[in-house]
């Protein structure tokens, strides 16, 4: 406020520029794991016993702001009508508020208006919170470390996925290397002499023909997955890791790591006599290998690493959408009922006209259709939102990757884009809710209606006249 | 190599797909113009024009959505 900013904030424009210039050097940018379904959290993030996903934390956030919305909403209005509101945000929510309002008024006439319009209303501020939370910086690319494994199906062995290698920043941060894709042993002994002197001129630790610093890791890695092994019930697998136990002092911490995995795999790293014990009780309760418990130190260079965002917006997961979805065509329904009782059925199953009109199987086969496109409207919300918004998030950070100096232009595109998505599934709902509540017998209701015209004031006349233009 | 024939195929296939946004931009461009024409004419609909405009977009738009979907899942999911 006590700043005089009158052509000063160009030079912000200019900062952010140098800015982006400087982080394309510094911090380069990598190319996120692109992936439909919301990643999951790892092991011990549950939300009222769910499994915690990125896409799920974001629909808290979401709350959490229209929350504070409504509390902030509550602060500021003006307590009679004598107080002018003036902090500058509330004229703005209020503005929009109002004009979507009137919006919705045009669509769908005064007799429905509250129900419809909260529907609309809360449609509208959901998925455009969630929409925009792609362009915060940070989501997408802040998030959970984890190594990038899997593990194979069929023989339980662990795979490796294209990762990168990692760098310390300092106070338990990592980030990825961009220059440095990780490289397995076994391609590294593909690879020529100069390939290896690029890998060790770029600064990088696998690749390169030299052995990795200590050979702890491979070791730890190779007994843990031992280990682990030996807990999912594989015998010969646990007969390794005791012999590696009796040559290294990295195997221990390996075995005192896989402990809290379960008294299992403690007893084969041991000894020898209980190792099949501990197999049969392993078979017992884990046939397979769960990735989540295998733990690799931070920085391990022995495997791919990849990081799990905190948050991805919401309208990105299928579940979010479609669960939007439902919630729209049910109330569509609902409000169906509400003005038109059991009648509302007829638009449907419309046997009426069957043996009194020549052309009754048509209505017939019509009101089927009806009942059949009720349906497609759920796909068609759910994909729509869904293919718009996975679009852009994937647009702005293969973008972001590409050009990391200047993204902005597909940031600025976004905002529209997802205002604009917002809008529409807000505006099909309300529109669809319109729809339900004029019944088959149009005419009859039109004439309903010109009764009313003389009643209304020469405004809402004119609102009337548009909803039938 | 196989999995060399996998990427390729789940390119090809990918955009194969995607020529589904062919139909969505060439109904966006028909039901834009008539609409920028209309309002033209007659600017004191240019309200209900907009709102009937933006609905016939946003379902022109679903099929081309459809379609990117489609590749989407071949890319990321398959």
């Amino acid at each position: 406020m006590g700043i005089n900013w009158n052509g000063k904030r160009r030079y912000i424009a200019l900062l952010l520029l140098i800015a982006g210039f400087v982080i394309m050097f510094t911090v380069p940018p990598v190319l996120p794991v692109i992936q439909l379904p919301g990643e999951v959290y790892p092991a011990g993030w549950n939300f009222l016993g769910l499994q915690m996903t990125n896409t799920l934390m974001s629909s808290i956030i979401v709350w959490i702001l229209i929350g504070l919305l409504a509390l902030y909403i509550r602060w500021r209005m003006p307590k009679n009508s004598h107080e002018v509101p003036r902090a500058g945000f509330y004229n703005l929510l209020e503005m929009a508020f109002d004009g979507l309002y009137g919006f919705v008024l045009n669509i769908a006439g005064e007799k429905w208006i509250k129900f419809i319009f909260s529907m609309f209303f809360t449609i509208f501020i959901v998925v455009l919170l969630s929409n925009w939370q792609s362009l915060v910086p940070g989501v997408d690319s802040i998030g959970f470390l984890h190594a990038y494994v899997g593990v194979e199906e069929e023989s339980g062995e662990l795979i490796e996925k294209d990762g990168y290698e990692v760098v310390a920043m300092g106070a338990g941060v990592w980030r990825l290397n961009p220059a440095c894709p990780w490289v397995s042993p076994l391609e590294t002994a593909t690879y020529t002499e100069e390939q290896k002197q690029a890998r060790i001129n770029a600064g990088c630790m696998t690749g390169t023909g030299i052995p990795i610093e200590t050979e702890e890791h491979v070791e730890e890695v190779e007994a843990e997955l031992a280990a682990v092994e030996a807990e999912g019930g594989v015998e010969v697998a646990a007969a390794e890791s005791i012999e590696s136990a009796a040559t290294a002092d990295a195997t221990e911490a390996a075995v005192l790591e896989a402990s809290a995995e379960g008294e299992s795999a403690v007893a084969a790293g041991e000894s020898t006599d209980h190792s099949e014990e501990a197999a049969a009780e392993g078979e017992e309760h884990s046939e397979e290998v769960d990735i989540h418990n295998l733990h690799f130190e931070p920085g391990d260079p022995a495997v791919p690493w990849q990081i799990t965002p905190f948050v991805r917006p919401a309208s990105t997961d299928l579940n979010m959408t479609l669960a939007l979805a439902l919630v729209a065509v049910v109330a569509t329904q609902i409000i169906g009922f509400r003005e038109l009782g059991p009648s509302y059925l007829t638009k449907f199953f419309n046997f009426r006209t069957l043996f009194s009109s020549p052309l009754g199987g048509i209505d017939v086969a019509v009101g089927l259709l009806e009942l059949i496109g009720e349906f497609a409207r759920i796909l068609s919300f759910a994909f729509r939102l869904l293919g718009n918004v996975f679009a852009g998030s994937v647009l702005l950070f293969v973008m972001s990757y590409l050009i990391p100096f200047l993204p902005w232009p597909f940031f600025i595109l976004e905002f529209f884009v997802g205002a604009i998505q917002a809008i529409v599934f807000a505006l099909l709902t309300a529109i669809f809710m319109n729809l339900a509540t004029q019944g088959h017998g149009a005419e009859h209701h039109e004439a309903a209606d010109e009764d009313h015209h003389g009643e209304l004031p020469a405004e809402a006349s004119n609102i009337g006249e548009t909803v039938h233009a | 190599m196989e999995e060399a024939v996998l990427t390729a195929g789940k390119a090809i296939g990918a955009g194969l797909a995607m020529i589904g946004a062919l139909g969505g931009g060439v109904g966006i461009g028909l039901a834009v113009g008539g609409a920028v024409q209309a309002m033209a004419r007659n600017p004191d609909f240019t309200g209900t024009l907009q709102t009937n405009m933006i609905l016939g977009v946003a379902f022109a738009e679903a099929v081309a959505i459809y379609a990117l979907v489609v590749s989407l899942i071949i890319l990321f999911v398959i």
